[in-house]
């Protein structure tokens, strides 16, 4: 076996153990999962569409940062959340809250919907 | 009835058409003239230069403007910035994850429109303000923030966004 070939090889090799620690440590794994999945939720504000999660610009980074130390601080999600959105908006929540005007965000879709159904269903009917 | 329920096909379809390519066509920042006013957030960060940082600068109008040496497009707005302060209008500077170094040879290179310069090299107080990069405007009347500029500040955003945000602000003295 040549020099390069052990260099590729150790390079493969040690890239495993690379990607296998992760940045973001936790205690348990219910603090894992709140963190993964507050992460999903979250816009990543200096993007088109996509959540901090799937985004690497400063900002973003920043943005996960701050949630893991604030789950680690053992603050809830909904606190974690309005911590967010005090700062960067309140499009910057993925999955708005069921309470408010955010009702008409939710179910508009679904009135919509029903009143063409009325419409369509009372002019077959004449 | 069925005229109705015709024309909706065509009506119905029409007014999406139109309600999205407007939402489209529109220019996002208009979406910041409307601004809700907040206080301005507490720190605790040094002078870029070691001077003073003097919160009574906050009083009355000014601008607290987000800046780094590595930002291309705070380049560009620079020439309008000095006109800004030229013209008496307050510019304070928020240096953004920035080397002390560069920041202060970049200011010696292109002119320093700032009062002062907060140094900010972790960006905390640019994550409490909501600051998404560089560079970025804030219009600040008596310790509030009353308006936000993402990107370029240039003279079309300044009437159009910050000057009735001023007017409106200073009507009542």
């Amino acid at each position: 076996m040549n020099i390069s070939k052990i260099a590729l090889f150790s390079c493969i090799f040690f890239t495993i153990f690379l990607s296998a620690d992760s940045i973001y440590k936790f205690d348990n794994s219910v603090e894992e999962k709140r963190f993964y999945s507050l992460i999903s939720e979250i816009r990543c504000p200096k993007c088109t569409s996509g959540s901090i999660a799937s985004s690497d610009v400063p900002v973003s980074r920043d943005l996960k940062q701050k949630v893991y130390e604030l789950i680690l601080a053992g603050s809830t999600d909904k606190e974690i959340k309005a911590y967010v959105t005090e700062r960067f908006g309140a499009s910057s929540d993925y999955k708005p809250a069921f309470e408010g005007a955010n009702y008409l965000l939710w179910f508009g879709p679904f009135i919509f919907l029903g009143i063409l159904m009325l419409i369509f269903l009372l002019n077959r009917k004449l | 009835m069925s005229i109705i329920f015709r024309s909706l096909i065509i009506l119905l379809p029409l007014i999406i058409f139109i309600t999205y390519g407007k939402i489209l066509i529109t220019d996002r920042d208009g979406d910041f003239a409307s601004f809700e006013p907040k206080e301005f957030p507490e720190f605790n960060l040094q002078d870029l230069r070691d001077g003073e940082i003097d919160l009574k600068e906050f009083n009355g109008i000014s601008l607290l403007n987000v800046w780094a040496s590595w930002c291309i497009t705070c380049l560009v707005e620079h020439p309008f910035l000095t006109q800004l302060s030229n013209n008496d209008i307050k510019l304070i500077g928020l240096n953004y994850k920035d080397s002390q170094i560069k920041a202060k040879q970049w200011l010696r290179k292109r002119g320093d429109p700032y009062l002062f310069s907060i140094y900010d090299p972790r960006g905390d107080l640019a994550f409490d303000l909501g600051v998404t990069g560089a560079p970025e405007t804030f219009l600040i009347f008596n310790q509030k923030i009353i308006g936000h500029i993402q990107g370029e500040l240039n003279q079309e955003k300044w009437q159009s966004t910050f000057v009735p945000l001023i007017n409106t602000a200073t009507k009542g003295n």
